[in-house]
């Protein structure tokens, strides 16, 4: 399934309302995403294309696509969960309209001045230790708001983590994938970055049964690492061969963050690698347990 | 100080006096022994007369699934009553949630904040992948969800898991079971292990016993549920060295170690020989001739554990056989294990706490030899082949855990 292919004018056409809009980001396969203001404020408008079913007899099925439904359950998250570190919902909440002969639906979100974690580690390198610390605390409490809803969120990277500009906080975005566990499934295969996953994320057959927020928690644990070491844990940083990724996922215990970094903690260095604990059950059971390790390791540091 | 008295038949003055001695810091109650009124009355008084002390209520629910059980009292409470004789197919959600409430409303309402945790029901399985385990977790999540949602302000929820040794064989079952376990938001853990009914010894074998103390250790300390470990025996300190708040032991060989024996029909028996529970030998020689034969080589100081009821011995262990009782018997069974346990606890973080017991059975074993050295032979139930089966256990425990003795490579 390819994204829609529209214009800034065609935005302003759909959002009359809209104006200053910019494309934003065309990079994805699915999605294009554009800002506008709307009432004086700044926003990302997202548009994607559906991916109707056809019926045996040749017809469209009405049952909705899986696009409509990811993009539904993406409105409906960010609608539900009230933690700053999660983006919000804007003015127009899901739309489906017929563009140019072509289906589209659309909605709006927070926009985020700043840049994601992925373009800050290659402009600025790695996070201080103090920073490093509020990433895990500010993303953990987004990761703890979708369980919350029995919801997880299974993309955590650095380019779906923002970091504002105005008060360094960081965002975690794009909730197009999360795996709702009250509801249908909607994916046939692993979905996610695989360089990502937790261990458990590749028992794809399982997942209802195996996983909770404590995946999430994991693939926050390879952010951290890197954001703390410039280096990915399982990927090796001489040959960059991430060829092994899953293999080394599921086997590898990855270097203690303080032997490549020597200005973190102990306690700093222990809590990023407990989070890559292969076992759910080694990792933290609660947020707050993982909250707290993070403020104990902020006033050693002190 | 960490031991409670598992109870069971013939509590007599025992737990008062365990109590006041300081050789335990609480019981676990048996309602297959005692009737509803009278651990009614019994609970309730102790929960006045001794407020710090832990007092908990094993609910026993695991005896409903087995055919034709010699179940005591048991049918006198109605949690259990109600839903004796069941097969697995009685096991649906409806009736797992009945079983719950029950069991739960009963020790809420007749106990209140008499009893220090409320304790789930669970049934017996024997693997962790087997069909019994998933309805174990199905009982512990339902309780988990009213004790939080159905009870006006509980006492902290224990679950309680019951399961044989053999599903402690492989880690990769166990590490599965653990992801599951530690969903629950609950306080912590009563845990069970069922004995192989052929096992020659009371330790469990070293692999399936690492992997048990691994269980206790992620539970513990690494999930920070209290955990509790009942019918633990001379197993205590090492269950406390991994994390285990506190293990129980009672009176009765039924009762130091748990088996389904208890429940079925009794088939007889000689009343047993009488032993002397020794903390430096970690295992209870035979008054006769074990002890004896120590005694006259001159070796019976080094076997002591320290108690008040070592003076009955002093003269000669054979002499006075009569005023070893039952009651001293399981006073000083119950020091000893204590004693060890004050060792282990007063460390601080596990790596100290796993040198120490290391220590212990290191020291054990040097008895044992100077013991041999003199031609003391022990019969299979006192020989220190559990000292050797522990110490590999431990060292299966940290090779799994990657807790390392500092000290070894410093050496």
């Amino acid at each position: 399934m390819a994204k829609p292919n529209l214009k800034i004018d065609d935005i302003q056409q759909i959002i009359p309302q809209a104006s200053d809009i910019e494309l934003v980001d065309d990079t994805s396969g699915q999605k294009l995403v554009f800002s506008g203001i709307i009432s004086g404020i700044k926003y990302a408008l997202k548009f994607m294309k559906p991916n109707p079913q056809l019926t045996e007899e040749g017809t469209f099925s009405e049952r909705l696509d899986d696009v409509t439904v990811r993009a539904q359950r993406e409105v409906e998250t960010m609608g539900q969960c009230e933690t700053p570190y999660l983006v919000k919902i804007g003015p127009i909440s899901l739309e489906t309209e017929e563009f140019d002969g072509e289906p589209i639906i659309y909605f709006s979100e927070e926009f985020i001045e700043g840049e994601n974690l992925k373009q800050y580690l290659q402009s600025n390198g790695q996070l201080s230790a103090s920073d490093l610390i509020k990433l895990g605390s500010q993303i953990s409490e987004a990761i703890d708001s979708l369980w919350q809803h029995r919801k997880i969120h299974r993309d955590i990277k650095p380019g779906n983590i923002m970091r504002r500009s105005s008060n360094g906080d960081f965002v975690l975005l794009d909730m197009g994938l999360v795996f709702d566990f009250e509801n249908e499934s909607i994916s046939l295969g692993p979905v996610g970055t695989r360089i990502y996953f937790s261990p458990e994320q590749m028992d794809f057959a399982n997942r209802r049964q195996i996983m909770d927020f404590r995946s999430d928690l994991f693939s926050l644990g390879i952010v951290m690492y890197e954001m703390a070491t410039g280096e990915h844990p399982f990927i090796d940083p001489i040959t960059k061969n991430s060829f092994d990724v899953l293999r080394n996922i599921a086997n590898m215990n990855p270097t203690p963050p303080v032997d490549i970094r020597n200005d973190l903690s102990n306690e700093l260095s222990d809590v990023i690698l407990r989070l890559l604990a292969k076992r759910p059950a080694l990792r933290f059971r609660s947020i707050e347990m993982f909250q707290r390790d993070l403020r104990i390791a902020s006033e050693r540091m002190a | 100080m960490s031991v409670l008295a598992q109870c069971g038949w013939g509590r007599g003055g025992k737990i008062e006096r365990g109590l006041n001695d300081g050789v335990i810091n609480g019981v676990i109650m048996s309602p297959r022994d005692e009737t509803p009124d009278r651990l009614e009355n019994i609970i309730n008084q102790w929960g006045q007369s001794y407020p710090g002390a832990i007092v908990l209520f094993d609910p026993q629910f695991y005896v409903a699934n087995l055919n034709a059980p010699r179940d005591g009292h048991l049918g006198e409470y109605d949690y259990y009553n109600n839903n004796s004789g069941l097969g697995r197919a009685q096991f649906s959600g409806t009736r797992i949630r009945n079983y719950v409430r029950e069991c739960l409303d009963y020790q809420h309402d007749t106990f209140g904040n008499n009893l220090t945790n409320l304790v789930s029901p669970s049934i017996l399985f024997d693997g962790f992948r087997d069909n019994w385990s998933q309805i174990a977790l199905n009982l512990a999540a339902e309780s988990a969800d009213y004790h939080d949602s159905g009870l006006g302000k509980p006492q902290p929820l224990l679950i309680s898991i019951v399961v044989s040794e053999t599903a402690f064989q492989a880690i990769d079952a166990v590490e599965e079971f653990l992801d599951a376990l530690t969903e629950l938001n609950v306080a912590g853990f009563y845990i069970i292990v069922r004995r192989n009914a052929n096992s020659p010894q009371f330790a469990m074998e070293p692999r399936p016993f690492a992997n048990f103390l691994y269980f206790c250790y992620v539970l513990s300390e690494i999930n920070e549920y209290k955990v509790i470990v009942g019918y633990s025996d001379w197993q205590s300190f090492l269950l406390e060295a991994v994390g285990a708040s506190n293990t129980a032991c009672g009176w009765y060989q039924n009762l130091k170690q748990f088996s389904l024996d208890r429940f079925r029909p009794s088939l007889g028996g000689q009343t047993p020989r009488k032993r002397y529970s020794s903390a430096p030998l970690l295992s209870c020689p035979l008054i006769n001739p074990e002890l004896e034969d120590i005694y006259s080589a001159n070796l019976l100081s080094s076997v002591l554990s320290g108690s008040n009821h070592d003076s009955l011995l002093i003269g000669g262990p054979l002499t006075n056989e009569p005023a070893w009782t039952n009651e001293v018997s399981c006073l000083a069974h119950w020091f000893s294990l204590t004693s060890l346990s004050h060792r282990i606890l007063a460390q601080t973080g596990i790596e100290n706490k796993l040198r120490v017991a290391e220590l212990i059975m290191q020291d054990s074993a040097l008895v044992y030899q100077q013991l041999r050295n003199q031609g003391i032979n022990f019969d299979t139930q006192t020989d220190q082949g559990h000292i050797l089966d522990w110490q590999t256990a431990i060292r299966e425990f940290r090779t799994i855990t990657r807790i390392y003795d500092a000290n070894e490579f410093s050496k």
